[in-house]
């Protein structure tokens, strides 16, 4: 690509899609972002006032539960993160090490096919898995183990445990294509030299992969602090997180004034991320680009 | 017993006796995997099991929970639903997305590291509050909840993955090739049709089948979309599992797994599955 030359006729196949996301993405966040300063809708209700009411509700927390439902939404989608990131590396560096094109093509398949299953569905698995009466607990009682059944549903730990599950193949896949590009031979000279497997990990292939890290992180929590399904299911009344806050708004409540007001906050939350994550990715190419 | 068994299964080159770190190593990421297959593979247990709650261990094979899902008015109407709609998803975003990123790979445009991020933006953000805005939008304007608006909404959330694989075809073939076509005579309308078209298929191809998986698997987009006689399969089984579980929704989710599967052999075949690994 030479910068500076004209756009070709072909630039203007971009046209239906810059149509459908001014109309149907941009526009309507627009909407979302103007409704939370009203105290109604303009359009069919002409004593409808613009206020910032929506946005003192949640700030000064009068019901005493929305700054916990921003807590509980950012130390889930946290604790989320680690554990995808803990659980995500191995896979990660194991596929991106594997010899065998067989082997890398079935991980592969293992790690996208949960992807390819809805989020409905898989949390319904893991209700059936982690329910008083769910997989686990009925071998632990059977084994005589516990007396009673385990609390591994209807609070944080379940809510975790699926969101773990849903969202782990975008941190593999997110660190596979950075590990893979760590040149293997580094670790190996570490290790002709005299460090131990683990020290070469640790001091050589471990900090390369960092941005792919922060990377997969970012995308990870940027997914669980959106997740509505899983932490209305598994959660029930136990847990309470920001887009749970904004369908009760929308669906009980019907006050799309105060959901768009929660939407805003969240909106700005994953902005931060967004952006973090593409400066990421953008040094991420720079320094593959030089190599 | 005593052969070697590590020689067919050995990533490593260097060849050892037996080692302890390396099998530590090979049963965690089994165990991972395990961790990631096992509950699809438990789903399919209590699809079969006929006892009428979710129960462990298993008592028998039934068809029973299949029958009354396939023989469920609502789950029906809404298998039809998400199926027709995700297959008008399938088209549009097949048609916008692939136009897209032939526009962004070979247009001149100016500032396209940025319009490509911009296309990448639905996927990036909370797709509840895509559904939300355009919730907001409808309610504005006054069109209520159509169903054209639910496609819509869901073509939005499925081009980018359109985008994404046409790109990734679009930056791994040789341009040479069309420029050969064109010193040999070609007009660029005939490159275009007979070179760039046929080379970007397969890409195109296997992002609309990703189009139709995020589109017939949607559920946070769809929430506050639809209209409660025309709800999405998604939305009727949360809504079912919030006051039953019994293996109905294990059968529906079977039948939503197998979809998905079939889908991934037919990625496969298209385009290979390591497009999907740049993300």
């Amino acid at each position: 690509m030479i910068s500076g030359a004209r756009p070709s006729p072909i630039a203007w196949l971009v046209a239906p899609a810059a149509l459908l996301f001014v109309l149907f993405f941009v526009l309507p966040f627009g909407v979302m972002a103007m409704m939370s300063f009203y105290s109604g809708n303009p359009v069919t209700n002409p004593n409808a006032f613009a206020t910032t009411r929506h946005y003192e509700r949640f700030i000064f927390d009068t019901a005493g539960i929305y700054h916990e439902a921003l807590w509980s939404t950012l130390s889930i989608g946290l604790v989320t993160t680690v554990v995808s990131l803990l659980i995500g590396y191995p896979l990660a560096h194991w596929m991106a090490r594997m010899q065998s094109r067989l082997g890398h093509a079935l991980v592969l398949m293992a790690v996208i096919a949960p992807m390819l299953t809805g989020i409905v569905v898989r949390t319904f698995a893991w209700m059936t898995i982690l329910q008083d009466k769910g997989v686990i607990n009925t071998l632990l009682i059977q084994w005589g183990l516990t007396d009673k059944p385990l609390p591994l549903m209807y609070n944080e730990f379940g809510t975790v445990v699926a969101l773990v599950h849903i969202y782990v193949p975008f941190m593999v896949l997110t660190l596979t294509g950075v590990i893979g590009r760590i040149d293997e031979r580094l670790e190996q000279a570490a290790r002709s030299l005299g460090a131990g497997r683990v020290r070469a990990f640790v001091e050589v292939t471990l900090p390369l992969s960092l941005p792919g890290i922060l990377a997969g992180s970012l995308l990870v929590f940027a997914l669980s602090i959106s997740a509505y399904v899983t932490p209305s299911l598994m959660g029930g009344t136990n847990v309470l997180t920001l887009p749970m806050l904004i369908a009760q708004q929308v669906g009980t409540s019907f006050n799309p004034n105060f959901a768009g007001a929660l939407g805003v906050i969240l909106l700005l939350v994953s902005l931060a991320i967004v952006v973090a994550y593409n400066r990421i990715l953008a040094r991420l190419s720079g320094e593959q680009g030089m190599a | 017993m005593s052969a070697p068994m590590s020689a067919p299964m050995s990533v490593v080159a260097n060849k050892r006796p037996f080692d302890v770190g390396h099998a530590a190593y090979l049963a965690l990421n089994a165990l991972l995997l395990t961790f990631l297959l096992a509950p699809i593979a438990i789903v399919l247990v209590f699809a079969l099991n006929p006892t009428p709650y979710i129960s462990f261990p298993p008592v028998g094979v039934s068809l029973r929970w299949f029958e009354k899902f396939f023989a469920g008015t609502e789950f029906m109407n809404a298998l039809w639903l998400s199926l027709w709609v995700a297959s008008v998803v399938l088209v549009l975003s097949i048609l916008i997305g692939g136009a897209c990123a032939l526009a962004l790979a070979r247009g001149n445009l100016p500032g396209r590291a940025f319009l490509t991020a911009f296309f990448m933006s639905p996927l990036m953000l909370p797709a509840i509050l895509t559904g939300l805005a355009l919730f907001q939008a409808y309610l504005l304007s006054g069109i209520g909840r159509p169903v054209w608006g639910l496609i819509l909404a869901h073509t939005l959330v499925a081009v980018p993955y359109v985008i994404r694989t046409t790109l990734a075809v679009l930056h791994n073939f040789d341009r040479r090739i069309e420029e050969a076509a064109a010193v040999l005579g070609a007009s660029p309308a005939r490159v275009f049709f007979e070179v760039t078209l046929p080379l970007i298929r397969p890409g195109v191809f296997a992002g609309g089948v990703f189009a139709f998986i995020v589109s017939f698997d949607q559920f946070p987009v769809s929430l506050f979309l639809v209209v409660p006689k025309g709800e999405t399969l998604p939305v009727v089984l949360f809504n079912y599992m919030k006051f039953d579980l019994d293996g109905a929704i294990a059968a529906a989710s079977m039948v939503s797994i197998l979809l998905a599967l079939s889908v991934v052999l037919v990625l496969e075949r298209l385009i290979g599955l390591k497009a999907y690994v740049k993300l």
